[in-house]
């Protein structure tokens, strides 16, 4: 393992790491297979520090080059297939099979391959709001109808927020407070009785249910920054949530 | 609780981790195993509720039981447990508790916001410590060979 080839492997297994994070891995498994990789890649002395805000790595190799690297971490979303492909590529990577050719091959099919689209994942915000409607026992079909056209107008908003440089702390809100308001003139108007199932169900589908449940399992496994990092934005987004709500029982003057 | 609402709520707990799988870019097998473990959690959730009232130690319950099937099928399917132990737990998130937390803090009733606001993180907590618990022992467990 010469030099420049020491270089390339350490970037390229750092894009897998931090595609990782991305995607929502726990820090722990992208620690695990950081140093599995390097290990199989020749290196003899490996450290890695993973957050879910930035990696550094620092290799030594066994003819006494030692190399470090940083990158740091974007937006943190979760998407299944990626962490069930980039964690087969790292399998792979371990076993050492892979010349450096082929790693960066696979690395661009990851990137390139497709997500359910738009219309797929708007649609299924709408499905996600009525079934929970129906789950919360909410039993009228008026009402079961607004809650999925109401889940279809929240997965429009934050799919367009995609296209559009926002904070996600403010996503959710706009998206609590639309659909809260959607709701509360709804009953202004007459078309339905009670709300409290339809905000439920909306709520759902925006609650950061994953970001709560792996800031707690970071933090039990003993990765107490990212876990406290994913912790304070779970709890901003709720929080961000169910400022939408309030604001919106103050604009139509007062609770109940 | 009659029948038909058992029914509606174990088919609509299928049919919203489905939901989320999409969301979540869940693929072919994978999406079916999640939904299906989505589907089972409520319906030992609710059949827990013949023996145990306390829905803390129910959820507590259920978290260690989804996460068991994680972990297994994760194995089978040779995939991070994540991809199941999260998303079966959907149906469980105490987003109800949390609405009417912010309703009673609202109507500046302090009681019952009290009361309800701890009950919602006990929720949370219970199920988190349910992944927790069964994620610790499993990684315990010796790996079978990598490659």
């Amino acid at each position: 393992m010469e030099n420049p080839e020491t270089y390339k492997v350490l970037s390229c297994i750092l894009e897998i790491l931090k595609m990782m994070i991305e995607s929502g891995a726990e820090i722990y498994r992208v620690e695990e297979s950081a140093i599995r990789m390097f290990k199989a890649r020749g290196a003899k002395k490996v450290d890695v520090y993973a957050t879910t805000s930035n990696i550094i790595v620092s290799i030594e190799t066994s003819d006494g080059v030692i190399k470090t690297h940083t990158r740091r971490i974007g937006s943190i979303t979760t998407d299944i297939e990626r962490i069930h492909k980039l964690n087969a590529l790292a399998r792979d990577i371990s076993s050492g099979q892979l010349t450096l050719y082929q790693i960066k091959q696979r690395i661009h099919t990851i990137q390139v391959a497709p997500t359910y689209s738009r219309f797929v994942t708007i649609l299924f915000y709408g499905v996600i709001a009525g079934a929970f409607y129906l789950f919360f026992n909410g039993r009228n079909w008026v009402e079961f109808l607004c809650s999925f056209g109401i889940g279809l107008v929240t997965g429009v908003l934050s799919k367009a927020a995609d296209h559009i440089r926002i904070n996600k702390f403010w996503i959710k809100f706009i998206c609590s407070f639309i659909a809260c308001m959607i709701a509360f003139s709804l009953r202004r108007f007459g078309v339905i009785e009670s709300i409290d199932y339809i905000i439920i169900a909306n709520i759902m589908t925006l609650i950061p249910g994953i970001g709560l449940t792996n800031s707690l399992r970071d933090l039990f496994v003993g990765d107490s920054i990212s876990g406290i990092l994913r912790l304070i934005e779970a709890m901003m987004l709720a929080l961000a949530i169910a400022c939408g709500y309030i604001i919106t029982s103050f604009v139509f003057g007062g609770v109940m | 609780m009659n029948t038909l609402d058992v029914i509606i709520q174990v088919v609509t707990a299928l049919i919203v981790t489905m939901g989320f799988g999409f969301l979540f870019n869940i693929r072919g097998s994978k999406l079916m195993v999640a939904s299906v473990g989505g589907a089972l959690c409520w319906g030992l959730f609710l059949l827990l509720g013949i023996w145990i009232q306390s829905e803390a130690l129910r959820y507590f319950l259920v978290s260690l039981c989804s996460t068991v099937y994680a972990e297994m099928f994760a194995r089978v399917l040779k995939t991070p447990a994540t991809t199941f132990s999260i998303i079966t737990l959907i149906p469980l998130v105490p987003g109800g508790a949390l609405y009417y937390t912010t309703t009673f803090a609202l109507s500046g009733t302090i009681e019952p916001f009290i009361t309800k606001m701890i009950y919602t993180m006990e929720l949370a907590v219970a199920l988190s410590l349910g992944i927790v618990i069964v994620t610790a022992v499993f990684r315990s467990l010796p790996r079978r060979t990598q490659q």
